[in-house]
């Protein structure tokens, strides 16, 4: 396919099946790609011939699909549900009547030298438009997800916080309830480092074993999220990632969040008179 | 008695208590956002879109307002039609465009509406008058700062450039005769209200007779999605939106939101179920023989049993109380975050508190302290009196 230009919204799209005025069919018809989801959604097949025109019902061109095309990873379309066609640059602008127009050019060049000296080049010389890098353009439009990032980040920090609190509350919780069985071990002489270290060894065995559960089930959630958003969005895009580094955090924060927790309650029993734990 | 019991209970381990009424308040917290967040977009999104009472809005076919750059043509025709209309009070075209402010050697863009004065439903105004004349406009304070320019004064925009010529096209001198706030902006986007045929003047004749958007005001009487619908069929250039429509469009593309509120918000109400019935547990298997003494002396497990259920209870509701509190400050924190979406309306709230939302996270909450302290109160209450006295009370 030669390079295309899309038209949002400037290309209404009708079946070969109405009944449409059409310009009389170019010998042979062009051809054209369309989006995967309209051929799914419409029952269209490669070979299959159809009328593009630019308004509902207007006059418009025939034209042969030729191949049917998947939306690439690009965050910016998850939640459009505008199809897409790829049309030959020239039958579109004259389709529309746009003449010898485009909304814009994309420019290769050799390694990043020639790019800055490029787009110095086509500023100086262009009027009424702008020459960007692909990384300016890749932050500009990144804005909406590093929203999303942040918003996820605060998430994240917010139930942190509530699990230490509920961690250190449950903790707090089965370590009193063995207070007993603490000023038992204390009347026969055990220390009190021997104890807490005791506690300690238990929380953090705990943590360990929540936490490989925890990411265990993590995986399971972030591949049942992607296979759920993708089946939703129909989009190849990857929603949630669990790497290494991520799994490093995580299982840094809670096991030591737990062993914390197991510290502080332990430390808070053994300060007390063992007669006072058997409430004498 | 009871209420005395359940007092004295919680008062003894108040390090146990506080700590659980912490946990709580979070989880009470987490909730009443995910709450919020749940309701808030489509209660701030409708009462945006009827914040000026056009309740249906006219698109080109297939696409949402202002969501690409195709136009409706023969609009005056189709104002015609709408106005013959018995349901139809009031019209309002918009245009939508690009303008160029010229400023020193520079320009700076901004976001033009094309409007007709006495109809239009998409600005306030602030100080001055509605722009009527072909050479009149209202800006917005971010245009105003970003050119330095005050009421009165003249501005050079143009509507386009020409790369060959290096001139701008479709240039006027306007003079700036109010100062407005745009409705559906983003903040800090500046922009400018034209009259609509100024503007289709400046665009040249690919902009005659056409518009991006037509806003739509019924009769109170009547019925909005027959009216929708009537107008769809009868004018085909255009998808006929009404206002919960649009609602369910932008919240199809924001339902990521709902999912993630739903979701945090069963988790946070799972944890707090978790924490209490841990809690009410531990307190209970502590007083076994407390629970037997008293039943050996005629109390009725129910009243043990309730005694039990009010600690729980007591536990959430407090918490719950504090959580709404700090679930306020966070949403707060949380829509700062979200307002900064680019081309977000400035008027959009992710989080908005509606007291319904606080009635049904604190339903939710104690309803769930009841349903934490029920099992473990009731098996407490239930042991053998004279097995748990010989284990617990005289041993």
């Amino acid at each position: 396919m030669t390079a295309a230009l899309l038209l949002r919204g400037a290309l209404t799209f009708l079946f070969a099946a109405q009944s449409i005025d059409s310009l009389p069919p170019r010998h042979p018809p062009r051809s054209v790609a369309i989006d995967e989801r309209l051929a799914q959604d419409y029952g269209i097949h490669v070979g299959d011939t159809i009328v593009i025109a630019p308004t509902p019902q207007g006059k418009g061109d025939t034209v042969i699909v030729d191949a049917l095309v998947r939306r690439t990873r690009d965050p910016s379309e998850v939640a459009r549900g505008a199809y897409r066609i790829r049309v030959h640059l020239d039958e579109l602008q004259r389709l529309v009547g746009y003449g010898d127009r485009v909304e814009r050019f994309a420019v290769g060049t050799r390694g990043t030298a020639g790019a800055d000296s490029a787009l110095t080049a086509i500023d100086d010389a262009a009027f009424g438009f702008h020459a960007y890098s692909s990384h300016e353009i890749a932050v500009e439009s990144s804005t909406t997800f590093l929203v999303v990032s942040r918003f996820h980040r605060a998430i994240g920090v917010i139930t942190i916080v509530a699990s230490a609190i509920f961690l250190l509350c449950i903790m707090l919780l089965k370590v009193d309830e063995r207070r007993r069985d603490v000023a038992a071990l204390r009347l026969m002489g055990i220390s009190r480092g021997t104890i807490v270290r005791s506690v300690v060894l238990e929380s953090a065995l705990i943590a360990v074993l929540g936490s490989i559960a925890g990411v265990a089930l993590g995986a399971a959630v972030s591949a049942f999220v992607n296979w759920h958003y993708q089946r939703v969005y129909r989009t190849p895009l990857t929603f949630s990632l669990v790497t290494g580094q991520i799994v490093v955090i995580a299982v840094g924060l809670s096991v030591g969040l737990g062993i914390f927790a197991g510290l502080l309650a332990a430390q808070r029993l053994v300060r007390r008179p063992p007669l006072s734990l058997f409430g004498r | 008695m009871i209420l005395t019991l359940a007092r004295a209970s919680l008062v003894r381990h108040r390090a146990r208590t506080l700590l659980a009424m912490l946990g709580v308040a979070v989880s009470a917290a987490m909730l009443l956002d995910m709450v919020m967040l749940a309701t808030g977009m489509r209660a701030s999104f409708g009462s945006l879109l009827v914040a000026q009472g056009f309740q249906i809005r006219l698109a080109p076919k297939g696409t949402l307002p202002f969501d690409t750059d195709a136009t409706i043509p023969d609009a005056s025709d189709i104002i015609q039609q709408l106005m013959a209309r018995r349901d139809v009070v009031a019209v309002s075209p918009v245009l939508g465009a690009q303008l160029h402010v010229e400023h020193g050697s520079a320009s700076v863009s901004a976001a033009a509406l094309g409007t007709i004065a006495a109809v239009q439903g998409d600005y306030k105004l602030l100080t001055g008058r509605a722009p009527t004349g072909d050479d009149e406009i209202a800006a917005n304070d971010a245009l105003l700062e970003a050119v330095g320019t005050k009421l009165g004064d003249t501005l050079r925009v143009a509507a386009g450039f020409d790369p060959q010529l290096r001139t701008f096209t479709g240039r006027r001198s306007l003079r700036v005769v109010g100062r407005v706030h745009f409705i559906y902006l983003s903040a800090g986007e500046r922009a400018l209200a034209i009259p609509l045929d100024a503007l289709q003047s400046m665009e040249g004749p690919s902009r005659t007779n056409r518009v991006s958007l037509l806003m739509v005001r019924l009769r109170d009487s009547a019925n909005v999605e027959s009216a929708r619908t009537g107008i769809e069929q009868s004018i085909h250039t255009v998808s006929a939106i009404s206002t919960a429509t649009a609602i369910e469009q932008v919240e199809a593309r924001l339902s990521y939101f709902r999912q993630l509120a739903f979701i945090l918000g069963s988790v946070s109400l799972a944890v707090g179920f978790l924490l209490v019935t841990t809690l009410v547990t531990v307190s209970v298997n502590e007083r076994l023989g407390e629970i037997a003494v008293l039943r050996a002396i005629g109390v009725r497990r129910t009243s043990i049993v309730k005694q039990i259920l009010i600690e729980g209870t007591a536990i959430m509701l407090v918490g719950a109380v504090v959580g709404l509190g700090l679930g306020l400050v966070t949403a707060r924190y949380l829509n700062s975050i979200l307002a900064a979406f680019p081309g977000l309306p400035e008027a959009i709230s992710f989080f908005l508190f509606q007291p319904r939302d606080a009635w049904l996270s604190l339903g939710l909450l104690a309803v769930c302290g009841i349903l934490a302290g029920i099992y473990p109160a009731w098996r407490g209450a239930s042991r053998p009196i004279a097995h748990t006295l010989r284990e617990e009370a005289v041993a």
